[in-house]
């Protein structure tokens, strides 16, 4: 180490100083604050000072169906389209790696262009490639056979759910496809040399060699674009404002609904606090059992 | 399969390849249809749009989605926009590469869990931390200014900055620092003329994202500020979609070509310091 607390206190400060504003006073003092709101009735809307309710708006939300719905809707929506996300990702960076490996790094640099578009660009794209008269989707799904006639996706609740993963897995594969290739450049090629030699199938030598390398830098950058679909509602909000019959309803849409529509900030703390020790649990599940330690 | 004659080998490796271009050709092709869609549709004329089957290739092209748009108040968003984001990536790489420096080169306890907070932090539900920022900003007076989305912004993009930079700055060895030092040279000096040089892709990356991140933003867009002088791109597309659209697609995608194109030129310019970014950061 280069420096010491001790030595070069004021240094220390200085680096530290803006970092720790921005953090104290717009991340932790928030989210400790959104905590301690959860057991309060505050809301701009109310004259004079709030008070302690307990646990009140817990009670009340555990007994809405719309929150339960959007729990379910948000894990199953984020669940689906990150598992596609992961595979695709994790077929194409093989077949970029081992199949064309020349072209590579143009591939590559074409397709991760998708993941700067900006969702409300996503969200008008998808609202007119779902149109029901004149969307590409239904013509391609109606010329194929798929379906017998145009379906009005967007109000249909299965098909409504599958727009949103369709956004969310597509504008993810490429994110994992680049962590996914360079998990497979490190791996150094005397390991598939030497496996090639010991005559593994290509098969046998991803499930056994390739898979068990990477495995951990697939599941960290799992967990990372998980965390950001949990935040993402440009798609609910715009296309289909949670319905039809809150099967898009998710808990960042409630959570926002609750605070800027109604402006009920207590529910909305309470409801933020519960999604909050949800992911984290989520997050020490994934890191407690999807990652391998290593025994060396 | 050992006994296959040499031949037969020969083949069975060109139809593997065959395959694999194959697959690759189709995997590409599949995703960037969407790309491929949102600009061919901004370049038709609206007659063209309503038809079945689709035109894959458009009969006419116009540029007319394009110039209506071109208004003052298109003007005014993409300027507030521009400040925003701006501002946003700059405050964020300049107090996330300064943490970052003391975090990679200074000993002490809890530092593990310092970068643990910020790489959870990037969880907290967003919408309940906007609700203390609002109180806080509306104690400030600053609602309904560009300061409301900056610093919103610039807290949004801090962990990531502070992370992609340590990444960065981890990577370079301390010889020339010491030997600065050894020499009398100030900690400050060093930082500036040393350290910040090498790793200007990791600034460049980190100021990048929080940009691109803060050009995306459509919540607190849409909730600090409720004025066109400030409103950013995506709450004012946001309203307009809800508003007053009314079927005009074309002239919507040409709107989402122009939104996109400022962070896809930028992405594509530095993607070799981005990827190297994200990379070193997913690898560790």
């Amino acid at each position: 180490m280069l420096y010491r607390v001790k030595k070069d206190p004021w240094f220390f400060a200085v680096l530290v100083l803006p970092a720790a504003l921005v953090v104290g006073f717009l991340i932790l003092y928030p989210v400790l604050n959104g905590i301690y709101l959860s057991f309060t009735d505050a809301s701009p809307l109310r004259q004079g000072a709030h008070k302690f309710v307990g646990f009140e708006n817990y009670t009340y939300l555990f007994e809405d169906e719309v929150y339960y719905a959007s729990i379910f809707n948000t894990s199953y929506i984020v669940f689906v389209s990150s598992a596609l996300a992961v595979i695709m990702g994790f077929l194409i960076a093989l077949l970029l790696h081992f199949g064309v490996k020349r072209f590579a790094p143009l591939f590559r640099a074409l397709v991760f262009q998708v993941w700067v578009v900006p969702w409300i660009c996503i969200t008008i794209l998808w609202g007119w490639m779902f149109n029901k008269e004149y969307g590409l989707v239904n013509y391609l799904m109606t010329a194929s056979g798929i379906t017998e006639s145009n379906m009005d996706i967007l109000f249909h609740e299965t098909g409504a759910q599958w727009v949103m993963i369709a956004g969310f897995t597509w504008r993810s594969i490429p994110f994992l496809m680049v962590i996914a290739l360079a998990g497979l450049q490190s791996i150094s090629t005397e390991i598939i040399e030497a496996s090639e030699l010991d005559g593994a199938r290509f098969l046998n030598r991803i499930g056994h060699i390739i898979i068990p390398m990477i495995r951990n830098v697939l599941m960290v950058a799992l967990l990372l674009d998980s965390v950001r679909f949990f935040q993402e509602m440009t798609l609910p909000l715009l296309l289909t404002q949670g319905g039809p019959i809150n099967a898009t309803m998710v808990l960042s849409l409630f959570t926002y609904q609750l605070a800027f529509e109604n402006w009920d900030f207590a529910l909305a703390s309470a409801a933020g606090t519960i999604w909050l020790l949800f992911l984290i649990s989520i997050a020490w599940l994934v890191l407690r059992y999807g990652i391998r330690k290593e025994h060396v | 399969m050992s006994t296959k004659p040499s031949s037969a080998v020969f083949n069975y490796r060109k139809i593997n390849a065959l395959a694999a271009y194959t697959l690759a050709i189709s995997a590409f092709a599949f995703l960037l249809l969407p790309i491929y869609w949102l600009v061919v549709t901004s370049f038709k004329p609206i007659e063209a749009l309503f038809v079945v089957p689709p035109e894959m290739w458009p009969h006419e092209f116009t540029f007319k989605n394009y110039v209506n748009q071109f208004d003052t108040r298109l003007i005014q968003l993409f300027q507030n926009s521009l400040i925003v984001s701006g501002a946003a990536a700059i405050l964020s790489t300049f107090a996330g590469s300064l943490c970052a420096y003391a975090i990679s080169r200074f000993y002490f306890r809890f530092k593990s869990a310092l970068l643990l907070f910020f790489l959870a932090s990037m969880a907290f539900p967003v919408p309940m931390l906007m609700i203390t920022m609002y109180s806080t900003f509306n104690q400030l007076g600053i609602l309904d200014t560009y300061w409301a989305l900056i610093l919103g912004n610039t807290a949004m993009g801090l962990p990531l900055s502070v992370w992609l930079m340590t990444n960065f700055i981890d990577q370079i060895p301390t010889d020339m620092e010491e030997a600065a030092l050894l020499d009398g040279a100030s900690p400050f000096a060093v930082l500036m003329h040393i350290v910040l040089p090498m790793v200007r892709p990791g600034l460049a990356a980190s100021g990048i994202f929080v940009f691109v991140t803060s050009w995306n933003e459509l919540l607190m867009g849409l909730t600090f500020v409720s004025s066109l002088e400030v409103r950013t791109l995506p709450a004012g597309i946001t309203l307009a979609f809800l508003g007053e659209f009314e079927g005009d697609w074309s002239e919507m995608m040409a709107l989402a070509v122009m939104v996109t194109l400022p962070v896809f030129l930028l992405f594509m310019v530095m993607q070799k310091s981005i990827l190297k970014g994200m990379t070193a950061g997913a690898l560790k």
